[in-house]
């Protein structure tokens, strides 16, 4: 019972950090350009519109992050291995998966923006200077966040995985919660927020991405003030609720029912899903009716 | 026809010779690791099984790409392989897991496949929820005009000059279905190559099997995610860009993708067990 009392301890924990994870993961990812969004602003000096945005998207943002979270991971683990204060392991391995995204940034930019050269597009060496280090800084967040549930895993719930695989596993799926859930609101909501509201981007605005702030040109700073407001936090409760439910439906119902207990959970939990999903589609197509039903009511 | 990247090149049919020449890897794989070790041919042929239901679980997940990210294009939008991996991973994580507290393979592998599903469950709900509560867009399809499991039509809700947007309820269930296949398949490649390392390593290394464990383990993990991205990356290459699902037209490629990765598969499923046989050097 007190094992079981622990493990959920342990598991509102993760799922906390988690939750954090995914939040600084997307707005790492705004800021940076790092998901599919940035296609536009690559594509933005191609079709005449010079910007200041950020531009990296390293790769896609799950082996991005698995990468970094590996090494967040591994080089934790070594620590540890030699008997350091698990908080000091994870802060060290933090830092330097950190350095490495940071080198990844600094190359990423670069490396797009002189590619775009003969579109005029300039290479802003304040904007290398200005917004590195804070993508850095929410990168850092995410890593140490991420390499503590692996450790915490790892560590208290005992799972089989070595620390670093750990690190890979779930530094794949926070990008893959992260891209999924913050990707339109960044994409379509603040890239192309000229277009009408509640309305996809018609493929023939592609690349025409707003450029311009309240005062002077927009910077990718504006993006990440934005979409702190939806998509960070919708993340950090994508990435939040898989892994507390995942580690939940296990730490309470694996002993339960000779093993099928968790398997249970899991089917019903997915079932509830698939209500509220469900909900949310009916609550939408009544609520905004047909796209071209508002046309015809000003007419 | 596709308004942001033209038809699809490729078509949809099976290539007869590149599939006889396949069959004829799968069947060399297995007759060189008869040769090596007959005990190795079940463990094997449970990679080839693994390798071709995720070729199988990618087709259902609903990837939109960089046009879903403009609300383009319905779908997640992300990569169509690192979706699945982080889908899969995750259902390999439950299922490893599972193994190690029940020792009980039908239990692990129906675990691993609930927690790819519960994974794919929260992300498309996530990605509706963005959608609607935050960008005020109903979901709708691009390919078919009503949805086959709910009877919503689509076509008065697209927005004009796109080809769609958000989750309709068929993806949804698509990735979930997705999710719940890949994390059965990846599950399925562990405990197979757990299985073997556990024995094989013990009996090499002269070792007792416990002491060996741990280094089983990470092995079988490493190697199942090595076989999942290889057939993760496969099935999205045959997918090219991006699908909503099982009523998606780009769905009827699926054994095409099947047949690729049983045959990677099996090639790779051989080099994997060399490490635990004892070829005399």
């Amino acid at each position: 019972m007190e094992e079981i009392v622990l493990g959920i301890g342990i598991t509102a924990l993760a799922g906390a950090l988690a939750t954090v994870a995914g939040a600084a993961e997307d707005t790492e990812s705004d800021i940076g350009s790092q998901g599919d969004p940035n296609s536009q602003v690559q594509l933005a000096p191609q079709m005449g519109y010079i910007h200041r945005i950020f531009n990296k998207a390293v790769s896609g943002e799950p082996p991005a992050y698995g990468l970094w979270c590996a090494i967040g991971a591994g080089v934790a683990w070594a620590f540890l291995q030699l008997n350091y204060n698990p908080a000091l392991a994870i802060i060290l391995g933090s830092i330097v998966a950190v350095f490495i995204q940071g080198i990844y940034c600094t190359s990423g930019y670069l490396g797009r923006t002189a590619s775009l050269a003969k579109f005029k597009q300039p290479v802003y060496i304040d904007i290398l200077k200005s917004l590195t280090s804070v993508t850095m800084a929410h990168a850092f967040v995410a890593i140490f966040c991420t390499t503590a549930v692996c450790y915490l895993m790892s560590a208290a719930l005992h799972h089989p995985f070595a620390l670093p695989l750990l690190g890979l596993i779930w530094g794949i799926a926070l990008g893959a919660a992260g891209s999924a859930s913050g990707n339109p609101f960044y994409g379509k909501e603040r890239q192309y927020q000229n277009q009408k509201f509640g309305a996809g981007v018609p493929i023939s605005a592609s690349g025409n991405i707003v450029r311009y702030a309240e005062a002077g040109q927009r910077s990718s700073l504006d993006n990440g003030w934005f979409t702190t407001k939806f998509a960070g936090p919708a993340s950090g409760i994508c990435f939040g609720l898989i892994v507390f439910l995942e580690l939940w439906r296990t730490v309470l119902f694996e002993e339960s029912l000779a093993g099928w207990g968790a398997v249970i959970a899991g089917i019903v939990l997915i079932l509830i899903f698939t209500f509220i999903d469900r909900w949310i589609e009916v609550w939408g197509r009544k609520t905004y009716g047909p796209y071209t039903e508002p046309e015809e009511s000003s007419s | 026809m596709s308004a942001l990247g033209g038809k699809a090149a490729g078509g949809d049919g099976i290539n007869m010779t590149g599939t006889i020449v396949g069959i004829v890897i799968i069947l060399v794989s297995i007759g060189i690791t008869a040769v090596l070790g007959a005990s190795l041919i079940v463990p094997l042929i449970g990679i080839i099984i693994g390798g071709a239901l995720i070729a199988f679980g990618v087709h259902f997940v609903p990837v939109g790409g960089a046009p879903a990210a403009m609300g383009q294009a319905p779908g997640i939008a992300t990569g169509v392989a690192m979706l699945a991996a982080g889908a899969g991973l995750a259902g390999l994580f439950g299922g490893a897991w599972a193994y190690e507290t029940t020792g009980d393979f039908l239990i692990s592998i129906i675990g691993g496949a609930v927690g790819g599903g519960l994974m794919m469950a929260i992300t498309c709900l996530m990605v509706n929820a963005t959608y609607v509560f935050a960008m005020g867009i109903p979901a709708a399809s691009g390919k078919i005009a009503k949805d086959p499991i709910t009877g919503d039509t689509f076509p008065e809700y697209k927005s004009q000059g796109t080809e769609g947007h958000g989750l309709p309820f068929i993806s949804f269930v698509g990735g979930v279905i997705g999710g719940l296949i890949a994390g059965l398949g990846g599950t399925i490649i562990y405990i197979e190559l757990l299985d073997a390392y556990s024995t094989g390593l013990a009996t090499i290394m002269q070792a007792e099997a416990t002491a060996i464990q741990p280094l089983a383990i990470s092995l079988a993990g490493i190697f199942a995610i090595g076989f999942f991205l290889v057939n993760a990356v496969l099935a999205a290459y045959n997918i090219t860009g991006t699908i909503e699902g099982p009523h998606d037209p780009k769905f009827k490629r699926v054994p095409r993708a099947v047949i690729g990765c049983a045959v990677a598969s099996a090639f790779c499923g051989l080099i994997s067990l060399l490490l635990v046989t004892n070829i005399g050097m």
